[in-house]
């Protein structure tokens, strides 16, 4: 009998000691979101043109304190996180409100709350939150439950509630992240196709009257400059035509490192935070974009290799649901910054600058870490 | 039920479960299979299922960008998109068409010059060679093109633009390796004259602003002839240099102004100043470049007096023989704003007084009977919610209010709370006395005039000229009047919005949009000003009708004989301003006047 067939049992009761949780721990996969957020330090750097000032040396101090918050996650009892699901999803929830009541309002849009030490953007947190929320939820309704649309009620409340919140502040492009990723864990769920059918045609019927009411000129004015950018080239379609003539302008293997002109000489605008991406490809060209890509991909995979061993439903929504929202983030910034969808401020995770998406998504990727390092763990319905 | 998933060695017997999730069976092939039926084995299928179409999702959305990625980067780029490859072909074929205006006089053409470039491979002594060519060209850094001819690279542009006698000075240097190129370099004979019609070419003569960039492909095209403007030279010199003027005078900021053929669209000037040698685009300030008469979106405010009148006789809403109450500011509901006249009344109104006084009160009130829907379309069809359809690549999106709510509806009615371009006025103006229809502004002369749309009757079109000829007749545009030329048209003195919130009630934008002759109209004269003083001869007062009103006067009186307009006989108008005054205003009306 092998070690680790020995020690087996044990883990299913989760009573395992610090060294074997860390040796537990997939550190290929630690050194994947080393290497990204590395890439991330490279071209802060390259963004302060050649400077650790401003950027670079606090995206650094804040990924290693990322890291440390990460492992100690990862060192959570996965049984712990599902206990505490709901009540961390509550909390959230208040600090919303809390926005909402005295929030900071940064760039026309009310998103902070000030701790002190700290500008918390609860939005960023509930992303995480929410999916643990769900995740606890669909682990204790068995398939033929969800199957029935009365169950299917409180899930879809827990998920319009933060995200009403959230686009009140007003920020479109964080509502609809949690909207698309409870979206892929409710199919994920077993939600029956043809609901998702109506709420999709429901969303489709009602889009008119949100254009007129809910959304804000500005929020108009980016979806009409994205059908025609040329519209308005020195205001609206600004930032997305830059954007194109730096990636035009990289070519195959990139100007090299710190020579990106269309960056450097400040054509491209807020080049160290939602369009990073383009400045990468400008100075390393298609490879360089293509790696980096892949990397994100490769995160992506592993994401799907601990959910299909993790043993229990929980472990297997929360890795999917965490890397569904990595994958948002991803996606949604790499794809309007290349013009495909309209310009929406989304950051491009671990390379952009900023310090609550970075921590949430450290703390994102501790959950998953915990659910492989507890994937043998055993649950029951509740926990 | 059993759990099926329990780990092989270890006996199933210690772990049943309660129930089976969807996707419960995936594991690694190592796990035994267990046989599931019904209910439960449909649930695996679809977890299992749906673990797969989502990972194939993610895949194909990784996929998409990665190619888009590759698409933007590695391939070339589609027709349209000029690149470097037409950078070259501008100089292998430098033929650029010119401009012309309406009579054919040149606004632009081509000067032939040569540009001169090394192949540093070639050159033997470079240190040497820079030396004796700076010499020659003084300009030249003796370092910099020392640095180039070491360079060792096959092409590199060392000047460009010679002279034949600089060509044959460098030429007569003998130097191998320094060879010369056949180009042409743009000039614009009348310099400023219509800089910002005309906007401006780059060094390899590409369009890069104005006319020269909407035309880039017509003008680069050997085939067509010169491309020929409606504008008349003469008529964009008088209106630039009446601008200048008012400028100089009025110690105003900047100026548009404009002169449109009513019926047909066709603008025979269009000056924005302050403006810019077309050469020089590169250089000139920001604030020169800018095209003030297209461009720009302003509040124009009491101009649209006519438009609001217009649009409430339109709609059957209001006649000439309504009244309204000016007597007190006008309270807006729920708020502290007031709307006050500039020169209160403190009476009842009629429709003609509202315009002649310029009452905001009554403006207002007008437009709350006329209704915010109404006021929506009519101003829509008018153009004035879209950028004007116009050959220039200089046209300013308008800005209005949405939602368009009762109080948007009341300054509206004045000019407030809606920028437009002065081109979007001048067109709606031309659409209130020609008759009701709406001019598509032209720009070049072989435009095929676009029906014009039906706008106003010509019932109101011709009420409206009547009322317009009172403005300057008796109203605030009396010093706009031209005698032979029946000049009617309407002030607009609009505060500027201030930088520190709310409007400036020093800081103002003038406007005077007149007609003439207003009997039989044929153009539209446009003038604005920008942040224009009062000075001792106009008492201080900086209103329009004391700077834009004489200066669209002055504009009227040397523009008219070039365009071919008769005067009509003294005795002529006279009768004919006395029989308005009899028709259009009351005897109350008539009384208060006097």
């Amino acid at each position: 009998m092998s070690e680790r067939e020995f020690l087996r049992p044990r883990w299913r009761r989760g009573d395992m000691t610090i060294a074997e949780k860390l040796w537990q721990i997939s550190w290929s996969y630690v050194l994947i979101i080393a290497v990204i957020a590395g890439i991330g330090v490279i071209m802060l750097y390259s963004a302060g043109n050649g400077s650790f000032d401003p950027w670079a040396s606090r995206h650094a101090i804040r990924f290693a304190v990322g890291l440390g918050v990460m492992l100690t996650v990862a060192l959570i009892d996965i049984r712990l996180i599902l206990r505490y699901a709901y009540l961390l999803y509550a909390a959230t929830l208040v600090l919303l409100v809390g926005v909402e009541l005295m929030g900071h309002v940064g760039m026309g849009a009310q998103r902070w709350i000030d701790l002190g030490f700290f500008h918390l953007q609860p939005s960023e947190v509930m992303k995480i939150v929410l999916v643990l929320a769900l995740a606890r939820f669909f682990h204790g309704t068995d398939i033929e439950q969800v199957g029935r649309p009365t169950v299917l009620l409180v899930p879809l409340l827990m998920v319009a509630a933060p995200a009403v919140l959230v686009l009140r502040q007003p920020d479109l492009g964080t509502a609809l992240m949690m909207v698309m990723g409870a979206g892929v864990i409710f199919f994920l769920a077993g939600v029956r196709l043809w609901k998702f059918g109506v709420v999709l045609a429901a969303a489709l019927a009602a889009l008119p009257l949100a254009w007129s009411l809910l959304l804000h000129d500005y929020q108009k004015n980016r979806v009409r400059t994205f059908l025609d950018p040329e519209r308005d080239p020195l205001g609206a379609g600004y930032h997305i035509i830059q954007s194109k003539i730096a990636l035009g302008s990289g070519g195959i293997w990139g100007k090299g490192f710190l020579a990106g002109t269309q960056s450097h000489l400040e054509f491209l605008p807020e080049r160290q935070t939602d369009f990073i991406f383009t400045m990468l490809a400008e100075e390393r060209g298609m490879i360089g974009g293509l790696v980096l890509l892949a990397l994100y991909a490769l995160v992506m995979v592993y994401g799907y290799l601990f959910a299909l061993r993790s043993q229990h439903q929980f472990g297997r929504l929360v890795v999917l649901g965490v890397s569904t929202t990595f994958f948002l983030y991803v996606f949604i910034n790499v794809a309007m910054v290349m013009g495909l969808i309209p310009v929406v401020g989304v950051p491009l995770p671990l390379i952009s600058y900023g310090g609550t998406v970075m921590l949430s998504l450290m703390v994102g990727f501790g959950l998953i870490l915990s659910v492989w390092v507890h994937r043998d763990v055993e649950m029951g319905r509740h926990g | 039920m059993r759990h099926p998933s329990a780990p092989r060695s270890l006996g199933r017997s210690r772990t049943s479960r309660p129930f089976l999730y969807p996707g419960e069976e995936i594991r690694p092939a190592a796990t035994p299979r267990v046989r599931l039926e019904g209910a439960s084995k449909r649930a695996v299928e679809t977890g299992r299922t749906r673990l797969m179409v989502t990972a194939g999702l993610f895949a194909c959305a990784f996929a998409l960008v990665g190619l888009r990625l590759v698409d933007l980067m590695a391939l070339p780029e589609g027709a349209g998109t000029p690149g470097p490859a037409l950078a070259r072909a501008a100089s292998d074929d430098p033929r650029r068409q010119d401009i012309v205006d309406a009579n054919g006089v040149v606004l632009a053409t081509n000067l032939p010059v040569v540009d001169l470039y090394a192949d540093a491979r070639k050159v033997p002594d470079p240190a040497g060679a820079a030396r004796r060519v700076a010499a020659l060209l003084p300009d030249l850094d003796p370092a910099t093109l020392s640095e180039k001819l070491s360079s060792g690279s096959a092409f590199v542009y060392l000047k460009r633009g010679l002279t034949p006698r600089q060509q044959e000075a460098v030429n007569g240097l003998g130097i191998p390796g320094l060879e010369f190129q056949r180009a042409e370099r743009r000039v614009y004979p009348q310099g400023r004259l219509a800089a910002h019609l005309l906007g401006a070419t780059d060094i390899d003569n590409q369009g890069i602003a104005g006319l020269e960039k909407t035309f880039d492909a017509e003008l680069t095209d050997p085939a067509a002839g010169p491309v020929r403007l409606t504008i008349d030279l003469a008529v964009q010199a008088a209106v630039r240099r009446e601008l200048e003027w008012a400028m100089q005078r009025f110690q105003a900021s900047g100026a548009a102004g404009l002169v449109m053929d009513v019926n047909s669209g066709a603008l025979a000037a269009l000056v924005s100043l302050p403006d810019f040698a077309p050469e020089n685009f590169g250089d000139a300030p920001d604030d020169a470049r800018f095209n003030r008469a297209t461009l720009g979106v302003y509040e124009m405010g009491s101009v649209f007096k006519l438009f609001n009148t217009a649009i409430a006789l339109e709609s059957g809403t209001v006649s000439l023989k309504d009244g309204f109450d000016a007597s007190q500011p006008l309270k807006v509901a729920h708020t502290r704003f007031q709307i006050r006249d500039y020169h209160p009344q403190k009476r009842w109104l009629s429709v003609p007084e509202i315009l002649i006084h310029s009452s905001n009160i009554g403006s207002a009130k007008m437009a709350l009977k006329t209704g915010t829907t109404t006021q929506r379309h009519f101003l829509e069809r008018l153009g004035m919610l879209r950028p004007v359809d116009l050959a220039l690549p200089e046209t300013g999106a308008p800005l209005y209010p949405e939602p368009w709510r009762e109080i948007n509806t009341m300054t509206i009615a004045y000019g407030h709370g809606i920028a437009v371009s002065p081109l979007h006025v001048a067109r709606g103006v031309a659409a209130v006395v020609n008759g009701g229809l709406l001019p598509t502004p032209a720009l070049l002369a072989a435009d095929a005039a676009t029906p014009p749309m039906r706008v106003f009757s010509q019932a109101t079109s011709q009420t409206m000229r009547r009322l317009m000829r009172l403005v300057v007749t008796q109203g605030s545009g009396r010093q706009a009047d031209v005698a032979g030329y029946q000049v009617g048209g309407k002030t607009g003195t609009a505060e500027k919005v201030s930088s520190a919130g709310g409007y400036d009630r020093r800081s103002l934008r003038t406007t005077f949009v007149a007609a003439f002759p207003i009997s039989q109209p044929r153009y539209v004269v446009l003038v604005t000003l920008d942040d224009p003083q009062g000075i001792k001869e106009t008492w201080n007062f900086a209103t329009a009708g004391w700077n834009a009103a004489p200066t669209a006067g002055r504009i009227v009186a040397r523009v008219a004989p070039l365009l071919g307009v008769f005067p009509v006989a003294p005795t002529e108008t006279a009768r004919w301003d006395g029989e308005i005054l009899e028709t259009a205003l009351t005897q109350e009306a008539r009384l208060a006047l006097h």
